[in-house]
């Protein structure tokens, strides 16, 4: 190759690094650029020949590579070093309040997506993100009970373990044994009996926890065990409440299932002690006792208890780990002959949040999405803003003004607007949070302390400036980019500029991230949709539910209660339109059963498997007519008989236990054993759902309540009336049975399957809003880009028009570049779906995280909306008149 | 222009080296920019500066009005390509003049502070 040539390809080597530059560096330096690498070339080629150029060559990359990036960064470097702030901020202001439309759009769309995002982030940081309000709680751990040979992975623990968990000492500071107890209250004389929450512990609750109390003393410790002093700490909710927050309660005196307690303390306000369950939701109490039993003597068989243990201060999780299973092991040799039960403790905070997590996940995700949204929309707005100026900006440039004053002024925009925008928010947020709190789930953990603090409101209002400088940062680089020349060639050509570019890729970014969102939300609502369709196995249609707490004092014998929930029975069964009427332990969807372990001997479907043999089942003793009132459909046999019959001890066994195991015959006459006491199967029922309303549970035994005699019992009220007509009828019907009865949770049954549901459709609802959101957002930018170009190109549409081009035919060209726009987004947001996808898929419920209908019916409606954001100002090209455009030219 | 509205020189100063450069080159005739580089190169104190941030430099200074763009013309070599040629304003005169008063009162200062052996330069 000739020198020549040689040379030729220099120069096409360095035009092309010349690329690496700002477009305005390459138009006026780039020249000079290219002709001293050539010299540097020539030089090299002379002296060293080939090699030497090639080494020029690779020295010329990273020279442009370094100085093109640092050039390119330029305004941002000297905007620091320059300029009067304070007259930047005021000139702000003012340009501002001359253009009132503006600035009330921009404020109007920050504020309600920066307070959807405070809404969400207040509810994050409270559940997921604060510490829980004790001494030292990453040290808090609660402990469960692993049956290895059932699988029954999170039992309650069993009294001795809670003993030798207290004197294991080492990495276990110390533990507190925990059980809730609905009881009956009363003071005073007047007042209707409550049924409280109570929750009874060892005495070293408040200890174990470091927390004060607001009012008098917690537990002594030897206020336990049994022949304790009978004393009660109350919460302040109900001291508030019950006792109109009056200070002298210390010291009085009030009944708990008519037996007296002496209160001796009320917690603070805040304090809310959260006792996680093994099943369902965790549980607090309005008032706190300690146990009357000796744990230590109690059987290990019951587990019956949760545990609190505190880590000592230091200890890893490793260790902590390894001193619980330690104590695990030595129960399971000395009390279960080491059939293999292990205690693992859980993070106290985590194990709260446990089943929250997901969902909360999703909503942080989702609420960051849309201030991604929100961002990318802002920068869209700031640009158009300093397009619409650029004529402005060049005659105050050809007029000396400073270049970088440009930038710092839209960038002092941004952030004012991003500031007031963050205070709007947090007021919206305000708000938001009351109402969300309203909709939440009553098991949403720390539901009561959600709200917005001082510290919300900051880090919003920062992150909304923060939103607004960065937003305006592209825009203010192009306005510092573009220089005089070109600035005022654009103005003239009004043919869109380099920003055009620009707006039209952050469009682009705008539509794939709506995708996005969008996608997410139809899939959650979807969701959602199959969940409020899901068949339970019951219909909770006309039926009144409550619960009935019996005083273990009052009616002592089981044939006393059995007797008063017959009288009940026939009381409410006299109502009119009372068709049906039965009681349970507990009701579905409310997690409330008690389990055992059930042995069907003989029945085809036993593998010899001894785990799959003897499985643990949900054991609900039931009564009246409880199946009928619920709607729980009879599969094959018979129900209980109306009257207990001798010698026959009769069971229900639920539609799924007899499928596995009677595959193909009829279980109906089989023995079943239950924890050791045997019955006759007389019928299988619909598998009504105890825990969650989309997916079936453990299998289910039913025994009549008059064997076991379960005191208190929800009961079941089928009637052809609306359930809220009767409540008033059957409480004065229970008050005719007996006037000191409590009635707890007294509400219609659909009103139980809706609080199961509360999760989800806070879900659903805010991923609704917040998708809808973003795609209003993204239809205002096309709208905007759009109409902008229209405005932009009026003269060259005027040309073609007087070309020959009819209307039509332009407004098709405008269209095109919309749904190019459109196009691009979709095909960008296409991966973002899959991760979104793979992200959510946890919060489902029967619906696949890629599904096609949702994904083709949710891009579908994105599309559509995004081409009527195209096409309504793209019909402005009817409008231009060639003859007219031309004059105002 | 009225001098209150003149730039104050001192607070242009230090200069970056490489503008301190051009300067010194433009100071003795126009050069287009490989020719700077060659003067850089021929005073023989550490490595030329690289041709982008030469040409950044340049625009630097012209938007400062410290040099300024002369005519277009065939460089002085063999070949007969036309180059962009530099020249420094008056400005851009007294910016050096700061400079160079300013790096001897370093070097003055390093001498005393025994920096520098008696004659070293």
């Amino acid at each position: 190759m000739s020198d020549e040539r040689w040379m030729r390809a220099s120069a096409r080597w360095a035009r092309l690094l010349l690329h690496l530059y700002p477009r305005d560096f390459r138009d006026e330096m780039g020249m000079g650029v290219v002709e001293t690498y050539l010299d540097h070339c020539r030089t090299a080629v002379r002296r060293g020949g080939l090699l030497a150029l090639c080494g020029v060559w690779a020295k010329a990359f990273v020279d442009s590579l370094w100085n093109g990036v640092a050039e390119r960064l330029r305004p941002a470097v000297s905007w620091r070093r320059s300029g009067d702030w304070g007259l930047d901020a005021q000139r702000a202001v003012r340009r501002l309040v001359r253009t009132p439309l503006f600035a009330v759009a921009m404020l109007g769309t920050l504020t309600v997506g920066l307070g959807a995002f405070a809404t969400v982030y207040a509810v994050v940081d409270r559940v997921l993100l604060a510490p829980l309000p004790y001494d030292r709680p990453d040290d808090l751990h609660f402990v469960w009970r692993n049956y290895k040979w059932v699988p029954f992975e999170r039992g309650w623990v069993g009294g001795t373990d809670v003993a030798a968990l207290q004197a294991a000492g080492g990495a276990i500071e110390g533990a507190v044994g925990l059980r809730t107890e609905r009881m009956t209250m009363t003071h005073g004389t007047d007042g209707e009996p409550a049924e409280v929450p109570i929750m009874l512990s060892t005495p070293n609750l408040f200890r174990v926890l470091g927390v004060q109390l607001a009012r008098g003393r917690g537990f002594a410790p030897n206020e336990g065990g049994p022949g304790r002093p009978p004393v009660i700490v109350l919460s302040d909710n109900l001291w508030r409440d019950r006792f109109g927050a009056d200070p002298s309660v210390i010291g009085s005196e009030v009944r708990l299932d008519g037996r007296p307690f002496t209160v001796i303390g009320v917690a603070q306000p805040g304090f809310r002690f959260k006792r996680h369950a093994s099943e369902g939701p965790p549980e607090s109490a309005d008032a706190y006792i300690t146990f009357e039993m000796d744990l230590a003597t109690t059987s290990p068989n019951s587990g019956a208890f949760a545990v609190l243990v505190r880590a000592r201060a230091g200890t890893t999780a490793e260790r902590f780990g390894a001193a619980v299973g330690a104590v695990g092991a030595m129960i399971d040799r000395r009390d279960f002959r080491s059939r293999g039960l292990e205690l693992y403790p859980v993070g106290a905070k985590g194990d709260l949040v446990a089943r929250v997590r997901p969902a909360l996940i999703v909503l942080g995700a989702a609420g960051a999405f849309l201030v991604l949204v929100l961002a990318v929309n802002l920068a869209t707005l700031l640009l158009a803003r300093v397009a619409q100026r650029e004529r402005e900006f060049a005659i105050s440039r050809a007029l000396g003004a400073n270049h970088v004053a440009v930038a710092r002024a839209t960038l002092f925009e941004g952030g004012l607007l991003g500031l007031v925008g963050g205070v709007g928010g947090t007021l919206v947020a305000v708000w938001g949070t009351r109402a969300l709190v309203a909709i939440a789930p009553a098991d949403l953990p720390r539901r009561e302390a959600i709200g917005v603090d001082w510290r919300i409101a900051t880090v919003v209002i920062a992150v909304g400036a923060a939103l607004g400088v960065v937003a305006a940062l592209l825009p203010a680089m192009w306005a510092t980019r573009t220089r005089l020349m070109s600035l005022l060639s654009n103005a003239n050509v009004r043919g869109g500029g380099g920003h055009g570019r620009m707006r039209r890729a952050m469009v682009v970014v705008q539509v794939a991230l709506s995708l996005v969102l969008l996608t997410t939300g139809g899939l959650v609502v979807r969701s959602f949709e199959r969940l409020l369709r899901a068949n339970p196995g019951f219909d909770a249609t006309g039926v009144l539910t409550m619960r009935i707490p019996v005083s273990s004092a009052r009616y002592q014998t089981p044939a006393q209660s059995t007797a008063l929930h017959e009288r009940l029975e026939r009381e409410i069964a006299a109502l009119p339109g009372v068709t049906a009427i039965g009681a349970a332990s507990a009701l579905p969807l409310t997690a409330g059963v008690d389990q055992a372990g059930i042995q069907l001997p003989g029945a085809p479907g036993n593998t010899g498997d001894k785990e799959h043999d003897g499985p643990l089942a949900d054991y609900i003793p039931a009564r009246g007519r409880f199946f009928e009132a619920l709607g729980i459909r009879l599969v094959a046999g018979r129900l209980f008989a109306p009257r207990l019959e001798p010698g026959v001890n009769e069971v229900l066994i639920d539609r799924t236990l007899a499928e596995e195991f009677y595959p193909s015959g009829s279980p109906i006459g089989a023995r079943i054993n239950i924890d050791g006491d045997s019955g006759t199967v007389i019928g299988v029922i619909e598998h009504a759902r105890q825990y969650d309303i989309h997916k079936d549970g453990r299998y289910q035994v039913y025994i009549r309540n008059e064997y076991n005699g379960y005191r208190s019992l929800s009961y079941a009220i089928k009637a052809n009336r609306s359930p809220t007509d009767l409540t008033a009828e059957v409480r004065a019907a229970v008050h005719r049975v007996d006037p000191q009865l409590a009635i707890a949770n007294l509400r219609a049954m659909e009103e139980v399957v809706d609080d199961s549901l509360r999760q989800q459709r806070l879900s659903a609802v805010l991923i609704a809003a917040f998708s809808l959101g973003a795609l209003s957002l993204a239809a205002m930018g096309l709208f905007g880009v759009v109409s902008a170009a229209v405005n932009r190109r009026r003269h060259e549409i005027a040309v073609r028009l007087a070309l020959g081009a009819d209307h039509a035919s332009v407004r098709r060209l405008l269209l095109r570049e919309g749904a190019g726009l459109v196009l691009g987004g979709v095909l960008l947001g296409v991966p973002g779906i899959y991760l979104a996808g793979r992200a959510v898929a946890g919060a489902l419920v029967g619906v696949s995280p890629f599904d096609a209908t949702t994904v083709g019916a949710v891009a579908a409606g994105l599309v559509v909306v995004a081409l009527a954001a195209c096409y309504i100002p793209a019909r402005r090209v009817t409008g231009i008149e060639p003859a007219q455009a031309f004059r105002e030219e | 222009m009225t001098m209150d509205r003149e730039l104050p020189i001192e607070r242009l100063l230090p200069l970056r080296p490489v503008e301190f450069d051009i300067l010194l080159s433009l100071a003795t005739g126009e050069r287009h920019g490989y020719g700077i580089i060659q003067d850089a190169e021929s005073r023989g104190l550490g490595p030329a500066p690289d041709v982008g941030t030469l040409y950044r430099a340049l625009r630097r200074l012209q938007d400062q009005g410290m040099i300024e763009a002369a005519d277009r013309r065939p460089a002085r070599e063999a070949d007969d390509e036309r180059r962009n040629y530099y020249r420094v304003t008056p400005l851009g005169l007294r910016l050096a003049k700061a400079e160079a008063k300013r790096l001897a009162a370093l070097t003055r200062a390093a001498r005393l502070g025994g920096l520098l052996e008696r004659g070293a330069i």
